[in-house]
């Protein structure tokens, strides 16, 4: 029982940090469409990169935490690591999906195309793939023992996939832009850009935490509540 | 630094972009809540 109050703690605390998320997604909105300078070059679509890049930002971190839990797991072998994974993993493809679809409504009127196969786009397609298997794996699995260990498989060769796809646009020839803020020298944006994107990288980081707090929270309530039904079926059956 | 008067040219695509993701994020914080409903009725 203490178990479950906890865990509707954790979900009730990550509900408060979405809508403060949500509202403060709101604000970023202001910002970036009244006080945030038009690209010269691109116009109006280039503000689609103060949601695209903060969302593939949220996607990423997302999958490399349930890389790392995951291989804690196996290491651990504490369901509450697998628990947080399996969090992550879904918050993560909710981000991916963000990234997948704010990605092309920019590609098509600054490239000319909706989709390229370049390295970026497919390696973060075949990311979000991998994850979306991970999903499916962890329905198909009724062992729950069994289904921690498959999934932290999985979930380990995502987070190895994670630097790769970040690194692809070094690696490969590609139409997809070079990192502006995450690499080795200073950012390359005029301060105006770069405070936009920096406010609205922390609301969705805001917004993981309070997605991933949610899920943890209502999953392991779920396990409990499970766990007790199927006690109490037991109990009956006697 | 005030408001801008921006071009309207593929104004479309931006809009587009910045309703799809506060869909999809209010979409899911609103099945979240329904489950968090749900399981404290429980």
């Amino acid at each position: 029982m203490p178990d479950t109050v906890a865990a509707r703690r954790i979900a009730s605390r990550g509900l408060v940090l979405i809508a403060l998320g949500l509202v403060a997604l709101a604000g970023i909105y202001l910002l970036a469409l009244g006080f945030t300078p038009v690209e010269r070059f691109q116009g109006l679509p280039q503000k689609i990169f103060y949601v695209h890049v903060p969302a593939a930002w949220c996607a990423l971190l997302a999958f490399s935490l349930t890389g790392i839990a995951s291989g804690l797991y196996l290491w651990l072998r504490d369901p509450r690591l697998d628990r947080f994974a399996e969090s992550t993993a879904s918050v993560g493809l909710m981000f991916s999906i963000i990234m997948l679809t704010t990605g092309p409504l920019w590609g098509k009127p600054v490239w000319g195309t909706w989709w390229e196969w370049d390295a970026r786009l497919t390696f973060t397609l075949i990311l979000f793939f991998l994850f979306l298997g991970y999903r499916a794996l962890r329905t198909a699995l009724v062992d729950p023992e069994e289904r921690a260990r498959f999934s932290a498989v999985v979930g380990i060769l995502g987070l190895v996939l994670v630097p790769f796809v970040h690194l692809t646009v070094y690696l490969f020839r590609t139409v997809h832009p070079q990192p502006i803020v995450l690499k080795p020298s200073e950012p390359s944006l005029p301060w105006d850009m770069l405070r936009t994107l920096l406010a609205s990288l922390a609301v969705f980081t805001v917004l993981l935490i309070g997605f991933v707090m949610t899920r943890y929270g209502l999953g392991n309530g779920e396990d409990r509540g499970n766990r007790d039904n199927r006690e109490k079926g037991d109990g009956n059956g006697r | 630094m005030g408001v801008d008067v921006l071009p309207v040219s593929n104004a479309g695509y931006l809009i587009a972009a910045y309703v799809v993701t506060a869909v999809i994020l209010v979409g899911y914080a609103v099945v979240l809540w329904r489950r968090y409903k749900r399981a404290n009725r429980e």
